[in-house]
């Protein structure tokens, strides 16, 4: 039956039951957004303009309603003209926060041919000093301008990210998900699934921008206090936490690191300890493998912070001689308390010694696998801490794993905010 | 079988809709509906009733979105197709609705199997049976006025909805949620934020 089904976002009509608006970045991009460039009139009106400024995440949720039916993300035009009077930069500030743009401009294609470009925001709560960062994630879609204009020459000038400060631009907005709370839906139902795309979008070169950012160091304006206090024990639990949680589940565990179990400490402990270096070396490794940067390898083996920040957690274990991970998770809450290794570790950081990123802007890593071959990936990991070689050398899916595993902990214990007795509670 | 299978033809719906069924919606809007014979609006999950259709026939048969292909079948106690059968992986969830938490249907998952019961091989295809509750069965029974329908009559109806696990599927994936890359450079962020001693 053609139905005639009309949608009308003031609460005329409805989306039919079990639609969703789930448009693809391309059709975001040559769909609406171009049609709101050229002032075409878009049949419905399903992406609302928003003032930036003047809307909180929250208020944009509640305008940006498409229906009733329940939605995780929300879409509008937002038109990019206010500046800061000192600078160039887009000023997204709201009366309760702010949005700071995160990571690297991601290009989107349509057909193979670049069309635009995806700019990912966080929303910080209160003023630039202090803010604190919420879970509100903005995706703001550019079209190029050379899609726009159809002047050929300004290819070079797209490349370059020059010129986008004005114009219309199509904005997402969802709220983070916290990993962990995916996973505990048992098994992986359509709408869960979607979310485990954990390699996803791992184009090449990112890890390049990765260890720029980590070799930058400098220190910027906000949420030193909050941070502060979260980011350096909690990520070594998660991946205990994770595989806990999994054990009986089907699916997506698959995907995640198991880590090595610390029946006998002596073997497995006090090998971990001996390739204590080895996490940053194994990176490294691949590195070499695929260019010359010898230097920076020794540099990094004869930086006496050298020892990752992972494996020092593995280290003391072996001292302490302790025989699981639920022991180990005493520990490190323990540690947590002491609060005295936090300034060691994030030396590994922010150390002006380990320049290995900031001297070479170039440093070519490879390519990291698309989630197709994920599983692949896995079973690689798990071959490697079977064998209680835990971070092998010359192994290069275990040295790219061992750095993902290691980032995705420490983004994934931002959202969840919890102290780690409550993981040890979880694992009694 | 021969309903036109595509949405777009079906349900008049500008770019970037797709149909994302909560678990609610299919068993409320679209189950129930269909077992108290009213019409169900839209018309798009065709009814393959219990033709022995392997995963992989689904394609063009049933409703497809995203990787995941949407079908009314009925209840039977084997699940035979033309190349395998359906094993219950002993995993049941309630469906309730958001507004009441009232349990309105069970949602059953099965893996798909090649070869004969009980010695087929094991393949990534998964099916979520959704069935009425007995509860709700039997009270809309009594209150849609449809007592001339047995309840074997009003209960024999299942949504399947089938996918391959762990596919490929990230053409639904782009930018709906973080990447770990995003992720990484969100911590990272907090990482430099925080000025040491040097």
């Amino acid at each position: 039956m053609p139905d005639n089904m009309s949608i009308s976002v003031n609460g005329q009509s409805q989306v039919p039951p079990g639609f969703r608006f789930h448009p693809t970045e391309e059709e975001l991009l040559q769909y609406y957004l171009r049609k709101k460039v050229s002032y075409e009139k878009i049949d419905l009106d399903v992406i609302r303009d928003v003032d930036l400024n003047k809307l909180e995440p929250w208020d944009i949720q509640e305008k940006c309603k498409i229906g009733t039916t329940p939605q995780n993300d929300w879409y509008f035009f937002s038109h990019k003209d206010k500046k800061y009077p000192t600078g160039t930069r887009t000023n997204r500030a709201t009366a309760a926060g702010f949005w700071k743009a995160t990571g690297r401009d991601k290009v989107i294609y349509s057909n193979g041919k670049r069309i635009g470009m995806r700019k990912t925001l966080v929303f910080y709560k209160g003023r630039a000093p202090h803010g604190q960062k919420s879970d509100w994630i903005m995706h703001e879609y550019r079209l190029d301008d050379n899609t726009t204009t159809s002047d050929a020459n300004l290819v070079s000038n797209v490349i370059g990210d020059g010129g986008q400060e004005e114009g219309w631009v199509v904005c997402r907005i969802f709220k983070k998900k916290n990993h962990l709370k995916t996973l505990d839906s048992p098994l992986g139902s359509g709408e869960g699934r979607r979310n485990h795309h954990l390699f996803d979008n791992c184009d090449e070169g990112a890890l390049e921008q990765i260890l720029q950012q980590m070799g930058r160091g400098g220190c910027k304006e906000e949420n030193y206090e909050a941070n502060y206090n979260n980011n350096n024990y909690g990520r070594f639990t998660r991946p205990y936490e994770t595989s806990l949680n999994n054990n009986g589940g089907y699916n997506n565990n698959e995907r995640f690191m198991k880590l090595p179990s610390l029946e006998s400490p002596k073997s497995t402990s006090m090998e971990n300890n001996e390739n204590n270096n080895e996490g940053y070396h194994a990176i490294i490794q691949v590195d070499v493998a695929n260019d010359h940067h010898h230097q920076h390898h020794n540099n990094m083996v004869n930086n006496p912070l050298e020892a990752s920040s992972s494996s020092m957690v593995i280290a003391s274990c072996g001292d302490g001689g302790l025989a699981n991970w639920v022991a180990l998770d005493r520990l490190v809450a323990s540690q947590l308390n002491g609060q005295t290794e936090t300034s060691r570790q994030l030396a590994c950081f922010n150390d002006p010694t380990m320049g290995y990123c900031t001297n070479d802007h170039d440093l070519q890593l490879p390519t990291l696998r698309s989630s197709s071959s994920t599983s692949s990936l896995s079973t690689h990991v798990r071959a490697t801490t079977s064998t209680t070689t835990y971070i092998s050398p010359s192994h290069e899916y275990a040295s790219e794993i061992d750095l993902w595993n290691f980032a995705r902990s420490t983004s994934s214990l931002l959202s969840s905010s919890e102290p780690l007795c409550h993981v040890s509670n979880t694992s009694a | 079988m021969g309903d036109n299978n595509n949405i777009n033809n079906n349900v008049n719906l500008p770019p970037g809709f797709r149909f994302y069924p909560t678990d609610e919606e299919l068993v409320v809007h679209f189950l129930h509906r269909k077992a108290s014979l009213l019409p169900c609006h839209p018309d798009v999950i065709p009814d393959l009733d219990l033709y022995p259709f392997d995963p992989w026939q689904l394609q063009g048969r049933a409703l497809e979105e995203g990787n995941q292909w949407y079908y009314y079948s009925r209840r039977t106690q084997n699940r035979i197709t033309n190349n395998g059968y359906w094993m219950p992986m002993g995993m049941e969830e309630q469906v309730v609705t958001s507004s009441s938490n009232k349990r309105v249907g069970v949602k059953k998952y099965y893996v798909f199997l090649i070869g004969d019961a009980p010695n087929g091989s094991k393949t990534n295809w998964i099916m979520q049976e959704y069935r009425l509750s007995d509860s709700a069965s039997s009270s809309s029974r009594s209150s849609s006025k449809r007592k001339s329908h047995p309840k074997s009559e009003h209960s024999r109806w299942v949504i399947c909805r089938v996918y391959e696990r762990d596919e490929d599927d990230g053409e639904d994936g782009d930018g709906i949620e973080l990447s770990c890359l995003d992720e990484v450079f969100l911590s990272l962020d907090d990482l430099d934020e925080v000025s040491l001693p040097n």
